[in-house]
């Protein structure tokens, strides 16, 4: 995913001079080409998160397109009110890369993890946020972030995750529907997809499988459209169930009156403490492709 | 004689000085606002920016200077300085802080195209401001850029986040100033933190630093015309908060207090009879 962003940040900068590109001291070996292409369009400002986006936010007043790339705490955890007030407040076409979803970078502990972050994301009006599951998904997420006329945020995983879309999407813009099926839909986003997608190969069955990389604003009537039929929907994710891809499916329906019943996989409501790579934490809280699978069977 | 000591040119702006201060204690009376000290504090800041330094009225709108204020509680200030320039209508005035009304007592940008950022929380408008010089720099535009900071939010780490990249970026079109009334929401800067010595704080991180008293015209414009060629600008500017009412300089509780109608008549008539002398 990373090598994804990087190469389109190269493509969008050679067409577009108002990209801008900030790293937070983070990057080494992904934007070494955009930093020696565009010089003078890269800035690593170093390990100050506040000053990093409030100067990225001056940059598109100003007219800049501005992509800010660091690891997911530091493009919104520690400078929240920043991109609050300065960013999406004013509106401004500022996109957030944040590096390091979920527990992308077990075991390196529970600061290094961003399980909340669409959680706090979504607490900002006018913030599209974005969590692609694969390299294809991650170009579209890009593009749809330079298209976009205010701000973005774009959580991605790390380095050389297998392309899980085939045939590839031409938009992020509405929900995905990766495998048709029937009785059950699976929804997922983000680097849950690698389990959710091996955990359906494993199935005699055939439920229907649906992507949402675009968590904000939802296409909900698209969303809505697909689940007709289906008894109920499982959604797994890489982030805590409370304020993720669970509860923005879970207001939505309750919000609707559709009857459906939800299954919500993915991290509880509580700290990591376990010592574990992602997969390992992933098989722990019950959400790795076997365990998926399981309860596919089991509520089938 | 330097420009800056022009008499006529500060005689002028000691006039719209004494002007400004009397909207923002009709501002405040009507609308019950708080914030009057640090409002009254960097007044004569605002009026030599708006009405001597910054290139605004004599330039193409894509080519005037730009001003943010960090410290925006002071907005009744700088809402009174646009109103003098015209900038903003007795009904935009009229309507600060009320219900239905159009100014709210922090920056928003959508309320006005003179405002050029929206500010509120202490800490931000400065890297905003900085990355508003970064553009002009990139862009190679002779476009300078101004803020003003309060000495409480000097303490923000954010500030020093930006003192320590802004020379490094080779900000010489960027001048901070920074308010110090020296009275804060509860204390004063000297004696919660390690205030003293600021100028010096600013030249250790590669800053132009310079301290004038902020309520003298000619020291301002001085400064304010200073070139240092390489380097961003600080102007610490000592002040007294509540400047020019006498019952409410140096008085931490007007920070928060409510100008009555009593205490307006009182504050006006003090600033007609400078006005007249």
């Amino acid at each position: 995913m990373r090598a994804s962003v990087a190469r389109y940040l190269l493509e969008a900068a050679r067409v577009d001079e108002r990209v801008f590109l900030i790293s937070g001291d983070a990057g080494y070996g992904v934007l070494d080409e955009f930093q020696q292409t565009f010089p003078d369009r890269f800035l690593n400002l170093g390990i100050a998160e506040q000053n990093t986006i409030g100067l990225a936010a001056g940059l598109a007043l100003s007219g800049f397109k501005v992509f800010v790339y660091n690891i997911i705490p530091f493009v919104l955890y520690r400078c929240y009110e920043q991109v609050r007030n300065d960013v999406c407040y004013q509106n401004l076409p500022v996109t957030l890369i944040g590096t390091g979803s979920g527990v992308a970078y077990a075991p390196a502990g529970m600061t290094h993890y961003a399980v909340e972050d669409i959680g706090l994301a979504r607490t900002l009006p006018g913030l599209a946020v974005l969590s692609p599951c694969d390299p294809v998904e991650t170009r579209l997420c890009m593009e749809y972030a330079y298209r976009n006329t205010g701000p973005t945020y774009v959580r991605i995983a790390k380095g050389r995750e297998p392309i899980l879309h085939d045939p590839a999407p031409s938009s992020v813009s509405e929900p995905i529907l990766v495998a048709p099926g029937e009785h059950i839909a699976v929804l997922f986003h983000g680097s849950a997809g690698g389990e959710v997608m091996a955990a359906i190969k494993e199935l005699s069955t055939s439920p229907k499988v649906i992507a949402l990389p675009l968590l904000q604003p939802l296409n909900w009537e698209k969303l809505r459209e697909m689940l007709q039929g289906v008894h109920c929907a499982i959604t797994v994710e890489e982030h805590y169930t409370e304020g993720g891809l669970g509860s923005i499916v879970a207001e939505r329906l309750v919000a609707s009156g559709m009857s459906l019943r939800l299954h919500r996989l993915g991290l509880p409501h509580a700290f990591v403490h376990d010592v574990r790579h992602s997969a390992g934490i992933r098989r722990a809280y019950g959400f790795a492709a076997p365990q998926i699978a399981d309860y596919i069977r089991r509520i089938w | 004689m330097g420009d800056q000591e022009n008499p006529v040119a500060v005689e002028r702006l000691m006039r719209l000085g004494t002007e400004a201060r009397r909207r923002v204690i009709q501002m405040a009376a009507r609308s019950r606002s708080p914030h009057v000290g640090s409002c009254l504090s960097c007044v004569d800041i605002l009026v030599t920016l708006y009405f001597d330094a910054l290139r605004i009225d004599k330039c193409d709108w894509e080519e005037r200077d730009l001003f943010v204020l960090s410290k925006a509680h002071a907005a009744m200030s700088l809402y009174a300085i646009l109103s003098l320039k015209g900038a903003m209508s007795d009904e935009d005035i009229r309507g600060y802080f009320v219900d239905g009304g159009t100014l709210p007592a922090h920056l928003d940008r959508t309320t006005s195209r003179w405002i050029e950022s929206s500010a509120g929380s202490l800490g931000h408008g400065f890297s905003i401001a900085i990355g508003l010089a970064l553009a002009q720099k990139l862009r190679r535009t002779a476009r300078r850029v101004y803020v003003l900071i309060g000495d409480g939010e000097a303490q923000e780490g954010a500030i020093w986040e930006g003192a320590i990249f802004a020379p490094r970026l080779g900000l010489d079109n960027l001048t901070a100033v920074m308010d110090v009334n020296n009275l804060q929401g509860y204390g004063r800067p000297t004696e919660l933190c390690a205030f003293e010595p600021m100028a010096e704080k600013w030249r250790a991180f590669g800053w132009h630093a310079v301290r004038v008293n902020g309520h003298d015209y000619t020291a301002l414009r001085g400064a304010l015309r200073q070139d240092p060629k390489g380097k961003p600008k600080m102007i610490i500017a000592d002040t007294v908060k509540g400047k020019g009412v006498s019952f409410m300089e140096h008085e931490l509780k007007w920070h928060y207090y409510i100008v009555t109608e009593a205490l307006a008549r009182q504050a006006l008539e003090e600033l007609e009879a400078k006005h007249a002398r």
